[in-house]
This record gives structure tokens, C-alpha cells and sequence, in this order.
């Protein structure tokens, strides 16, 4: 009896041990567990900030070591107008709906020489920029300006890009720097993919831009499959656009909303006020839409049409300028297969459209 | 303040988690330290209505303690009413008068009365009817006797306003949490620690990388509601049956894991629910803790199921209708929760006759393509739209033209949803999942939480913050 309880009781003892033993193991595995999952989920968030910061996708830290994977195209044109030998008479802006203008087009119709500083996703501080850097180049000269926008006008926010080169940077005052934002944005899944895109072209191609351009900023090659506007499939692209359209449906009041944005119309006064100041009267046209996209738009009443003809015709109090409105391409006799999507024309519409405006100008590009 | 931000996971929550375990040997203090946490967060989205969470909270903490301590039954009523009313007023002035306003109009015009009331704007109290439902579980349990009321004010405005459930629940109860706190955890143990970060990167995965990932897909699917086939209207039921699914469950994951964080067990409130063989099933799997509340508080009292068919069918829909009305004011909401206390309620009279199919999978699949319909309603804008998409889920606008299909369910979306379809039907919940930590599956859970983490750019709030 006494025998088999010491048994019991060392059984105890060892039982007791052992569960203590097991406790501790998996105590040990758990704070393995624990470790491993915050030195790995902050190492992971290190190594993504650090890769998007050394490569530098959209040119937010100014590191500079590889090309950026937005088009560098601000300063290849900044460069082209640092090289030019004589000031144009004619300087076309704004975004890549404009870039497809050429100006020795212009040059037949209107008799001056022209360049164009259209650059993808440019609004009011790139054209801003332009206007200034090319006076500065050619001072005592009177320019000409075609400026391709949408509705929705212009936008105050500075890219990156154009912020980070020196020449532009003398223009905008308020320059956006390297901060918490920047960060966020170099962790994000998006800036990932942009910098693979750059790594991986650097490593296995060059690092040089597909995207050429003639000393007269227009584009080198008439094909457009190798710019970032263009669509697989017109069709596709135009019912995409169109699901968009009907997803977006806003108010009149929502758009002058955006309009009424604080800072958004700083570039473009600022713009507009140089330019009247040295007697210059630019052209302002709305871009073109594919046709059933704007008889959508037009289906929902187009208010951010509405709001941006009130903004144009409140601005009008201040400056002068022109409007010509492209929107709608019966106007100008553009045809249907002529986009290379729902938004962007090509060369041979933008011909029609660039004959239409010269037309419609008021005679100031003459 | 979201859970899928950036201010959240890398400022708040480390802030809150090294006050609360610092502080773990002064209860008072930890307490009072949570409460102002919870309360600050709650007022990062507004200050104003701060004062309304405040102000709910004391008024049930007094009625609780002076319900239990009374012993005259009129004076218990009287309190208890003096609660509810508080409550259900908040809830009524915030989240439904504008409705009424606007639905009065309606008929007015509708009579060619015109619209004789102003309409009501009322910017809606972020998780308004998580903490009031909350609040009045309290204080009618108290009334019932079923659980004693604190003398901690701490407590109860701990109980109340926890972050991890204070703006889309999970709907806890005193009775879960009144031990755990009058026992705080008094420090952090590896166990908890890596349940909690397993519930949050499971939560994090699930709405961030699945949830906001349809979440596009379904906006302009619902967008183009009138241009729908047949194959787009399913898409559109089924992408926002998933995507609801993955944005709430991913949210009661990252609650419970939070709760873990801070050393409290949450109860569950997701149990596979696209796994339930009838639509009464359903109800016990989907938001678990709402569906016990209304069970509990409203289906119970007004006879439940021991009334005989007909008031048992009459309990349902009236309970599924105030379900449906609780998730928002409109029509549409309203439709929805008399769809489910129709659907349960035939399910009931079936039951009863034996007509119910034999075959499992013939009964899950019936049971998630009628889920799938109502969510239709749910999700809708308005009863037309709803209507325009259960009507191209019949065939009534025949199929979709390739390229609108190619546009609104593009290949990607399609395996997407394919996939997740087979996931909900065949993989554990987080529940089930018996965590055995090793290092490993820290790093695979690390990776993935960061790697979720890194599609915050533009967070999309929860679905149920509206609610």
C-alpha cells in the first residue's frame, strides 16, 4: 500500500512536470509565433519602403538612380526648349490629349512656328511652368498658346515629377516635399508595382523611355501603340468608359463643389494673369469625348460640363482667353475610328480638330 | 478612426497597447485609460456626437444600478422604460426621423397633399445602433434579473465604449464581458498574443485584400444596374454576397483579435454562414451576436415558436422586419428583413409538414441563392434598382452582350469570386482553426498582414460603419 502511493505520488510529480514541460514548449512556440509575426510583418513593410524609395517610381524622394515610371516627358520637353535655337510663336499645352498635336500642322495653317509642352496628365502647374520657363528662355517675345483641357478645368496639385526638376521647381512656390504622405504612398501595393515595373525593365531591357519626341516636342513615331493612352480594344475601352460614366453619376452641385476646391485655380490665375500681362491671349479647348461617352454624359445632364462653363465664364470677368469647344467632334468632322480609346484621338483626328480650332480662335493664333 | 488605417495600426493601437499593459497594475487607472482611448477614437470621426455615447452610457450605468436596487415592480418598469425609451430615442431621432420626414412627404405627394414636413439631414452617430443595443441589453437583464449591475462606473463605460466593438460590434453583452472585467488579464501572455494577431491579420486579409478587391467590381456592377444580363445580374448578387461577407467577417476578426490584444474574449460572430443548410441556419451563422439579441429580445418575448404555426411565422417576420430596420433607414432595408422573416417563416410551416428537401447540398445551395437575392435588396441603392437586377437574375433582360460583359465581369473578378465561392464553401473559419503556433506561421501571418497592409492607400471603410 505504501509502495504503490509513492508510486502515485512520483507519478504525480512526474505528471505535474511534464504538463509544465508541455506548457513551457508551447509558451516557447507561441512567442516564436509573436516574433516571427512582427519581425516579419515589420520587415516586410522595411524592405517594400526601401525598394520604393531607392528606385523611386513616381518620383517622390528625388532619388533620381533609375528613370521614374511616370513619363519623365516634363523634363525631356523642359530640355527641348532649353536646346531650341528660336522661340516658337506658338506653344501648345496641357495633358496627352494634346500631345498628339503637331506643330508643323499648326505652322501650315497659321504661318507660325510652334512647340509642343503637352505632356501626359498635365494640368495648370505644367502649363504654368511651360509659359514661364519659355518666356524666361525668349524673353521680348509674344507667344501664342493653345492649352488642351477637359472638363474639370485644372488642378492645382503638383506632380512629383515636374516638382522634382530644378528648372520647374523655380516656378512653384510651394513644392511638395518628402513627407508622412510620401511614405504612405511608397507602401502602398500601387508604387510596388510601379518600381517593379522600372526594376525589372532596368534589369532586363534599358532604362531609356519608349516615348520619343522631335525637337518640336511633338511625338516621333505616328503609331500609338507604344503610348500609355492607348487601347487593346476601342470597343472595350469605350464600354468601360461608359460603366464608368453611369458608376459616376454626379450633381451639379457636386461639381461646383469641386471647382470651389481651395488652391485649385492658383496656377491656372496665376497662368492666365501672366499671360494678359504681356498682352497674350491664349486658347483654351475642351478636349474631345468618344460620341457615345458624351451622349451619356450629356443623358445625365453633364454637369461637370455645366460647372466648368460657369468657372470658364466667371474667369472670363478677370482674363481674357477663348474657349473652343471640341467635345463634341461632329463639330470639327472627326470619325468614329479615329481614337485610340474612349478619350484620346489620334493623329488624323487631331488634324480635323486642330484645323477646327485655328478656325475658331478669334483670330489669335494667326 | 479606421481599423484599415495607417494612424490605427501604426499610432493608435501601439499607443493604446503600451498604456494598457503599462498601466496593468492600477485597475482604476487602466479602466479609465481604455475608456478615454475608446472614447478618443470613437470622437476621431466626430467630436460632437460624443457627448450622445456619453450621455447613453450614463443614463443605462444610473437606470441599471437603481432597476436592481428597487424593489417596487412599477419603479422597475418606470426605470427600464426610462432606458429604453433613452435609447431607442437616440436611435429614432439620429437614424430614422429623417426617413419618416421623407416617407411622410411620400405619401403626401403621393395624395397630392405635397410634401408638407422639411426634410430631414441628420448626419448619423458612427456605430450608433452597435453601443444602443449594447446599453439596452444591459439594463434588461438587469430588469429581468439575469445579471447583476456593475458599481464600477469604469466597467460599464469600458463595456460600452471598447473600441475593438464599439462601431460595428460585435453586439456583446454584459454577462460576456462583466468577469473579464472585474478580473483584468494582468499582462499579456504569448497565448493571447498570437491569438490576437492571428484573429487581426486574419481580419486585415479578408477585408483588405479580398472585400476591397471586389468592392469595384460590384460599385459598377450596381451602377449599371439597368444594363444587366443574366450573367452580370448573378455577378452582382453574388460579388456582393462575398464581398459583404469578407468586409464583416474580416471586421469581427479583427475585433476579436484587438479584444485579444487587450486581454478580452469577444464571442464569435461568424460561423461559415455560406455552409448553413436552410435559411434558420443561416440566421444562427450570419452576425451571430445580432441575430442572438433579437432573438433573445424581441423573437422570445412576443411567443417565439411555442404559439402554434401562424403566430410563430408572425413572430419571425415581425422580429426580421425590426432586424431589417435596424440596419438602416430605408425601404430597401425595410424589404430586406420582411424577405428573411418570410423566407424563415416558410422554412418554419415546411419544417413542420416535412417538405423540407433530404439532400444536404440541395438545401445549402437553395439556402445561398436565396441569401444571395436578398442581398440584392440589401445592397441596392433603391427598390428599382433592386428590381432591375433580380429581374436580370431571371432572364427577364436576357444575357449580356460580350463586350458589356467583358466590361462589368472582367476574367479577373470571375476566378475571383469563383475561387472565393470554393473557399466559403469548403475551407474552416477562423474559429475553427486550431491554432498550433510555431515561428513559421507567425512570419506567414506577418507577411500577409503587411502585405494587406500595403493596399491601405485609399481605406474603404467597413460596410457596417453606416449601420
Amino acid at each position: 500500500m505504501k509502495s504503490s502511493q509513492v508510486i502515485a505520488e512520483g507519478g504525480g510529480a512526474l505528471g505535474s512536470s511534464a504538463s509544465a514541460k508541455a506548457e513551457e514548449t508551447a509558451q516557447a512556440s507561441q512567442r516564436r509565433f509573436v516574433g516571427g509575426f512582427l519581425g516579419s510583418f515589420l520587415a516586410v513593410l522595411a524592405a517594400v519602403l526601401a525598394f520604393n524609395v531607392v528606385v523611386d517610381p513616381l518620383a517622390l524622394a528625388g532619388t533620381g538612380l533609375v528613370p521614374t515610371a511616370v513619363e519623365p516627358d516634363r523634363s525631356i520637353k523642359l530640355d527641348l526648349i532649353q536646346h531650341l535655337e528660336h522661340g516658337p510663336q506658338i506653344l501648345i499645352l496641357g495633358d496627352s490629349r494634346g500631345r498628339q498635336a503637331q506643330p508643323s500642322q499648326l505652322e501650315r495653317l497659321t504661318g507660325h512656328t510652334a512647340f509642343n509642352a503637352a505632356v501626359t496628365g498635365g494640368s495648370a502647374p505644367e502649363a504654368y511652368v511651360f509659359v514661364r520657363f519659355t518666356a524666361d528662355r525668349f524673353p521680348h517675345q509674344k507667344r501664342r498658346y493653345i492649352w488642351f483641357t477637359d472638363e474639370g478645368l485644372a488642378s492645382g496639385i503638383v506632380q512629383p515629377q515636374l516638382a522634382q526638376d530644378p528648372r520647374a521647381r523655380r516656378y512653384l512656390p510651394d513644392v511638395p516635399r518628402f513627407g508622412l504622405g510620401d511614405v504612405k504612398t511608397y507602401l502602398s501595393t500601387d508604387a510596388t508595382k510601379d518600381s517593379w515595373r522600372v526594376f525589372e525593365k532596368c534589369m532586363l531591357a534599358s532604362c531609356h523611355t519608349k516615348i520619343n519626341y522631335n525637337a518640336d516636342g511633338s511625338l516621333t513615331r505616328q503609331s500609338l501603340r507604344f503610348l500609355p493612352e492607348h487601347a487593346k480594344s476601342l470597343r472595350r475601352s469605350i464600354a468601360a468608359r461608359l460603366a464608368g460614366v453611369r458608376a459616376n453619376r454626379g450633381t451639379l452641385r457636386q461639381a461646383r463643389q469641386d471647382l470651389s476646391l481651395p488652391g485649385r485655380f492658383a496656377y491656372l490665375d496665376r497662368m492666365l494673369a501672366f499671360m494678359n500681362q504681356r498682352g497674350e491671349v491664349p486658347v483654351i479647348v475642351l478636349n474631345p469625348l468618344y460620341p457615345s461617352v458624351l451622349a451619356a454624359e450629356e443623358k445625365n445632364g453633364f454637369p461637370t460640363h455645366r460647372a466648368t462653363m460657369e468657372k470658364l465664364a466667371q474667369l472670363h470677368k478677370r482674363f481674357r482667353f477663348v474657349v473652343v469647344n471640341c467635345e463634341d467632334m461632329r463639330k470639327w468632322h472627326g470619325t468614329k475610328r479615329d481614337w485610340s480609346n474612349a478619350s484620346h484621338v489620334n493623329r488624323a483626328n487631331m488634324r480635323r480638330e486642330l484645323r477646327y480650332i485655328v478656325a475658331r480662335s478669334d483670330g489669335v493664333l494667326h | 478612426m479606421l481599423f484599415n488605417s495607417y494612424v490605427f495600426l501604426f499610432a493608435f493601437l501601439p499607443a493604446v497597447l503600451a498604456g494598457w499593459w503599462g498601466l496593468s497594475r492600477w485597475k482604476p487607472l487602466r479602466l479609465a485609460f481604455l475608456s478615454g482611448a475608446s472614447w478618443f477614437f470613437y470622437a476621431w470621426w466626430d467630436w460632437r456626437y460624443l457627448p450622445v455615447l456619453i450621455g447613453a452610457t450614463s443614463v443605462d450605468f444610473l437606470a441599471g444600478r437603481w432597476i436592481a436596487a428597487s424593489t417596487s415592480e412599477p419603479r422597475r418598469r418606470l426605470l427600464l422604460a426610462t432606458s429604453l425609451a433613452t435609447n431607442v430615442g437616440i436611435l429614432a431621432y439620429f437614424k430614422y426621423a429623417g426617413f419618416f420626414f421623407d416617407s411622410l412627404n411620400g405619401i403626401g405627394r403621393a395624395l397630392g397633399l405635397g410634401a408638407g414636413l422639411p426634410p430631414l439631414r441628420i448626419l448619423l452617430p458612427i456605430g450608433i445602433s452597435f453601443y444602443t443595443f449594447n446599453s439596452m441589453s444591459y439594463t434588461i437583464d438587469i430588469f429581468r434579473r439575469r445579471v447583476e449591475p456593475t458599481r464600477n462606473v469604469l466597467e460599464y463605460t469600458t463595456f460600452v465604449g471598447l473600441f475593438p466593438h464599439l462601431i460595428a460590434g460585435p453586439i456583446v453583452r454584459f454577462t460576456d464581458l462583466s468577469e473579464q472585467l472585474k478580473r483584468l488579464t494582468p499582462r499579456l501572455t504569448s497565448e493571447t498574443a498570437s491569438r490576437g494577431m492571428f484573429f487581426l491579420s486574419c481580419g486585415l486579409v479578408k477585408k483588405l485584400l479580398i472585400a476591397d478587391q471586389l468592392n469595384p467590381y460590384v460599385a459598377r456592377l450596381y451602377s449599371d444596374h439597368g444594363h444587366l444580363g443574366l450573367l452580370s445580374g448573378w455577378a452582382a448578387a453574388v460579388g456582393y454576397s462575398l464581398q459583404l461577407y469578407f468586409d464583416f467577417s474580416g471586421y469581427s476578426d479583427m475585433a476579436v483579435g484587438l479584444a485579444c490584444l487587450l486581454g478580452f474574449r469577444f464571442p464569435q460572430n461568424f460561423n461559415s454562414p455560406f455552409k448553413a443548410v436552410n435559411i434558420s441556419d443561416f440566421w444562427r451563422r450570419w452576425h451571430m451576436s445580432l441575430s442572438s439579441w433579437f432573438r433573445d429580445y424581441l423573437f422570445i418575448p412576443l411567443g417565439g415558436s411555442q404559439r402554434g404555426g401562424k403566430r410563430t411565422v408572425l413572430n419571425l417576420v415581425v422580429t426580421m422586419f425590426l432586424a431589417g430596420l435596424w440596419h438602416g433607414a430605408a425601404w430597401t432595408f425595410v424589404v430586406w428583413g420582411l424577405v428573411h422573416g418570410l423566407f424563415l417563416g416558410s422554412h418554419a410551416v415546411l419544417r413542420r409538414a416535412g417538405w423540407t428537401p433530404s439532400s444536404a447540398a440541395l438545401n445549402r445551395a437553395l439556402t445561398f441563392l436565396l441569401v444571395c437575392a436578398a442581398f440584392v435588396i440589401f445592397r441596392a441603392p433603391s427598390l428599382s434598382v433592386a428590381g432591375d437586377v433580380l429581374s436580370s437574375m431571371l432572364g427577364l433582360h436576357g444575357l449580356d452582350a460580350s463586350a458589356q460583359l467583358h466590361a462589368l465581369v472582367p476574367l479577373k473578378f470571375a476566378l475571383l469570386a469563383a475561387a472565393l465561392l470554393v473557399f466559403v464553401n469548403v475551407a474552416p473559419n477562423t474559429w475553427q482553426i486550431r491554432l498550433k503556433p510555431r515561428a513559421w506561421q507567425g512570419m506567414a501571418a506577418g507577411v500577409a498582414a503587411a502585405i494587406a497592409v500595403m493596399t491601405i492607400a485609399q481605406p474603404h471603410p467597413f460596410i457596417y460603419f453606416q449601420f
